[in-house]
This record gives structure tokens, C-alpha cells and sequence, in this order.
């Protein structure tokens, strides 16, 4: 049989690739500072490799304990927005 | 698209992509309101990420798996998602062929090549999938790039594989749908300092980059200028996919802009939250600087939650509220590059407004139109609220996914690697990215600093 040319750097690669993600990234995922990287990220349920929000495992809404710290809305934009023209 | 003519009927490649993908949505939110809970609808603590999906069970991609591929078809629960998997390639299929039908094209020498395409789809998701791979935010563009890649620069893509390959057309479908996700709801989230961090800050940056790309480091692409800027400022490869259908930049420029994303985003990812924690930095200011500066969402909670929970929630919120800037720059790249950058001598003499709406990329209004819609149907109410999060985190961001990975598999097919060593020997495009990035990260640093540090803080206010 007739391979197309090229075959041969094709397989070789692909070869690489297997050896790659079956055998050099595993023992890498062993490496004590890697390892608790990722357990760290897997019990915070974090989905690292979201293209988009809408990817994350949660939801990005505000976090309940942030409008004690920080003033969202200054007093003269929330008195704009309120019907009565008061906050 | 390919063989228009062969049925005498066909639709403009845009067009069909706006049809297809509003359909798909259309079709998203109908099966999910049929399937709407009886009790506790309105109810974020009882579904937060929306109302559950009927659709969620035909499209899921591979697990993230550490030694062996296999692993890949478990979820957390240990069910089997191979179903789901092998669905999510007949998906591709499926709008692939609806589009090569509504372009005039022959559905059935269209067929065998889509099916190896989803193949080759579904291998570029399983290298995602490793889990040091996933967890270092190597994304799935990558490796449809390098599968395209590999296989069209050694044996090159084989002749029945070519009616199938319409990368532009499945991205610009996933696009559109994308658009149900690009929610201008969620911009208010943070209120004015997550405003004054996300909208006064990119577009400043974006501007620059693109205008010192063009005039100082007079890079000869204005695409490729504009798409490096748009990821580094914006949102990394989503926002590099959306302008480069807007600005029609060519594929190797769009794939250049994304290996330089990535490769920066695991090196931001990882630098950031030592440095942060090191110079003792608030945890709120310093995850406003993380969320307004690592390019991919996913890095930016990544690299929050090394920081700490708070750190970690900025974060994630001032990207979302700088992901909801996609559309309106899309939008504006589209407007300028069709009215000033890509005007025809003879056409400038005509009206600029008919110009700009003749080369206008129409495929850019059903993404809006579907952005706008969602939103409406978002700030409706609870109810409603959890019915579009559903419907899209449910099905369709997940199909989004695998018609952009399909798409890149296309690219990467279609790229020699000869096209892209100029871009590369000049090392002009890195420049470009580092000091783009550079400019990002102080002025982020200043509004967030400014805002959540001093300028709105109850704490020092009192």
C-alpha cells in the first residue's frame, strides 16, 4: 500500500503526542506542588479552562459580602435611580 | 461557501449562520421553558446556573482525566457521557450540513468529511481534557489549531475532507449563538467600580495598542493588529474570535493572537497571586486587577482562588462584566473597519452609511439580536433569569464550544505554516502584545486601586 507523503512525520507526531499525554503529563500531576494546585482548584470546584463565563462551574454573581466593604452605587447615582429622587 | 450553485438555491454564508444559529436558540429556550420546574422557578439558591435542560443530555464534551483518555467519559458522578460526547459530534454535523444546504452546497459529499471533522473535534477536546493541560489553562482552540495543523502540513487535508472544511461558517454560527451569553444584564453586577475597572480601562488600552501596532510598531496588518488587541485587552480567545469576524482577519492571524494569549495567560496565571500576596495587596483590589488583566476567564478565577475566596469572586465578576463588552466591540470594529479601514476608493465616494452597511458582516446582527434578546428576557424578572441561564449553560455555550473547536480544526487544516513565519520572524506581534499588556496591567492596577481601594470604599468613606 501507498502511503500518502508525509505519513511517516504524521505518525511520528502523533506518536509524541500519546507519549506526551499518557506518559510525561501523569507523572508531572505527581509533582507535589502540581498535585496541590489542582486539588486546591478541584475542591473550589474552579474550571480553569472556561473560555467564557457562562463555562464556570459557578456563576460569577456578586459575592454577598462585598457591598459591606465597597460602596456599589455612590449616594448621588442611587438618588438618581430612586423614584422619589432620594436613596 | 463551496458548490453554491449545485441547487440553484443559496444563502449568503452570514446569512445562514444568523438563521441557523438563532434557530438553535430559539429552539434552546422553547425545550427549556417546556420543561420548566413546577415549584421554586424563581429560585437562584434551588438552581443556580439556571433551570435544567433536556438539552443538556444530547452535548457534553470529555471530563478533565489524568492517566488514562477513558476517564474523559465519566462525569463526577460517574455516569457515562460517551452518549453525550458522541451527540455533540453529531452536532457539528448536523449545523455543518444545515449550512452547506441553506449555501447551495451537495449535503451528501458534504458528509463524510463533516464526520471526520467531528472526529478530529472530538480528539482536540480529549487533549483539553488532560487534566495539567486544563488546569493550566490550555484551552481547546489550541489543540484544534494543532491537530489542523499537524494533519494539513504533513499529509495535508485529503480531498473528500474538503466540502466539509467551513471553519468560518461554523465559527460565525457559534458566534451568533455566543451572542445569547453576552448578557449587558450582568454589566451593572459590580456597580460603578466594577464599571470604571472593566469599561474605562479596555477600551483605553484596546485603542492604544491597536494605534501603536499600526503607527509605531508599523505592523502591515491592521487586522492583526486590531485582534491582538482586542484578545489582550478584552477576554483572550473569545474576544479574539469576535473581532476577527468583524475586522475579517485572515486564520493565521487569528491563530497567532490566540497562541500569544494562551502562552501569556499560563504565565500571568501563575506570576499574578504570588506577586499580589507578596507586595501584601487588598484582596478585593487585587482580584479587580486579576479579573481586569489575565485575558481567559477561566485563568482569572484560577489564579483569584490561589489568592482567596474574596479575591477569587472580584475576579470572576470584573471579567464577566468586561465578557458582556464583547458585543458592542465587535459591533465597533465592524462599523470602523467596514466605514474607514476597509473603504474602496470608488466607494468612498458614495454614502459612508450605505457603504458600511453593504461590506457590514451581517452575521454581527444576529449575534446582537440574539444578545439582546437574552438580556431583555434576563432583566425580566427571576423566572426568566433562570430560564435563559439555563438554556444557555445547559446547551448552548456547550454546542458554542464544539462548532468554535470544529472551527479550528478547519483553521489549522487550512494554515501553512510558511504563512505565519513572517508575523513570527519579525517578533513585531509579541512586541505588540507585551506592551499592550504592560499599559493593561498599570492601568487596571490605577482604576482598581482608585475604585475598589479608595474612591468607594466604606471604609475609609467612614
Amino acid at each position: 500500500m501507498n502511503w500518502p507523503p508525509g505519513s511517516g512525520r504524521l505518525a511520528a507526531l502523533g506518536a509524541a503526542a500519546a507519549l506526551l499525554w499518557c506518559g510525561v503529563f501523569p507523572r508531572l500531576l505527581q509533582c507535589p506542588a502540581l498535585a496541590r494546585h489542582i486539588e486546591l482548584m478541584d475542591r473550589r470546584e474552579v474550571n480553569p479552562a472556561a473560555m467564557y463565563y457562562t463555562e464556570l462551574e459557578h456563576l460569577p454573581l456578586r459575592p454577598p459580602w462585598l457591598e459591606r466593604r465597597v460602596r456599589l452605587w455612590p449616594a448621588a447615582v442611587a438618588a438618581m435611580a430612586s423614584p422619589s429622587g432620594r436613596e | 461557501m463551496s458548490n453554491r450553485a449545485a441547487s440553484g438555491f443559496s444563502l449568503h454564508e452570514d446569512t445562514s449562520a444568523s438563521l441557523i444559529g438563532l434557530a438553535i436558540l430559539a429552539l434552546a429556550l422553547a425545550v427549556t421553558w417546556q420543561a420548566r420546574p413546577a415549584t421554586d422557578g424563581e429560585s437562584r439558591e434551588r438552581y443556580p446556573k439556571g433551570w435544567p435542560t433536556p438539552l443538556a443530555a444530547t452535548i457534553d464534551r470529555p471530563q478533565p482525566w489524568s492517566d488514562s483518555p477513558l476517564q474523559a467519559l465519566r462525569d463526577k458522578k460517574d455516569n457515562s457521557i460517551a452518549a453525550p460526547i458522541l451527540l455533540g459530534m453529531a452536532w457539528v454535523v448536523a449545523v455543518g450540513a444545515a449550512g452547506a444546504a441553506l449555501g447551495g452546497g451537495e449535503v451528501l459529499r458534504f458528509l463524510p468529511g463533516a464526520a471526520m471533522l467531528a472526529a478530529l473535534t472530538g480528539a482536540a477536546w480529549f487533549l483539553a481534557a488532560q487534566k495539567l493541560v486544563h488546569h493550566y489553562n490550555l484551552e481547546y482552540p489550541l489543540w484544534a489549531l494543532a491537530i489542523g495543523l499537524t494533519i494539513g502540513n504533513t499529509v495535508g487535508a485529503p480531498r473528500w475532507l474538503m466540502p466539509a472544511l467551513n471553519g468560518e461558517f461554523l465559527i460565525k454560527t457559534g458566534l451568533v449563538i455566543f451572542g445569547a451569553e453576552v448578557l449587558v444584564s450582568r454589566l451593572l453586577e459590580l456597580g460603578l467600580p466594577g464599571l470604571m475597572t472593566s469599561w474605562l480601562v479596555t477600551p483605553v488600552v484596546l485603542v492604544t495598542t491597536y494605534w501603536a501596532g499600526v503607527h509605531l510598531l508599523r505592523i502591515p496588518s491592521r487586522s492583526l493588529c486590531m485582534v491582538v488587541s482586542a484578545d489582550m485587552s478584552v477576554c483572550g480567545v473569545s474576544a479574539a474570535i469576535a473581532t476577527a469576524a468583524a475586522c475579517r482577519a485572515k486564520k493565521e492571524e487569528l491563530s497567532l493572537a490566540i497562541g500569544l494569549s494562551l502562552f501569556f495567560t499560563v504565565i500571568m496565571m501563575v506570576a499574578m497571586p504570588p506577586f499580589i500576596a507578596w507586595v501584601g495587596m487588598d484582596p478585593i483590589v487585587g482580584g479587580a486587577w486579576l479579573g481586569g488583566t489575565i485575558d481567559a476567564t477561566g485563568a482569572v478565577v484560577a489564579a483569584g482562588e490561589a489568592l482567596g475566596k474574596e479575591a477569587g469572586q472580584v475576579a470572576a465578576t470584573v471579567k464577566m462584566i468586561q465578557n458582556s463588552m464583547i458585543g458592542l466591540i465587535a459591533f465597533a470594529v465592524a462599523v470602523y473597519w467596514t466605514g474607514w479601514v476597509d473603504r474602496d476608493g470608488a466607494a468612498a465616494r458614495g454614502s459612508l452609511g450605505a457603504e458600511v452597511w453593504r461590506r457590514f458582516p451581517k452575521f454581527i446582527l444576529g449575534f446582537l439580536l440574539a444578545s439582546l434578546l437574552c438580556s431583555w428576557l434576563f432583566s425580566s424578572g427571576p423566572a426568566q433569569a433562570l430560564w435563559v441561564d439555563g438554556a444557555i449553560t445547559g446547551f448552548t455555550s456547550r454546542l458554542r464550544a464544539w462548532l468554535f473547536c470544529a472551527g479550528f480544526v478547519c483553521m489549522g487544516l487550512q494554515t501553512n505554516f510558511r504563512e505565519l513565519a513572517p508575523a513570527l520572524v519579525s517578533g513585531r506581534p509579541l512586541v505588540l502584545y507585551v506592551a499592550g499588556q504592560f499599559l493593561n496591567l498599570v492601568l487596571t492596577l490605577a482604576m482598581a486601586s482608585l475604585t475598589f481601594g479608595w474612591l468607594f470604599r466604606k471604609a475609609v468613606d467612614s
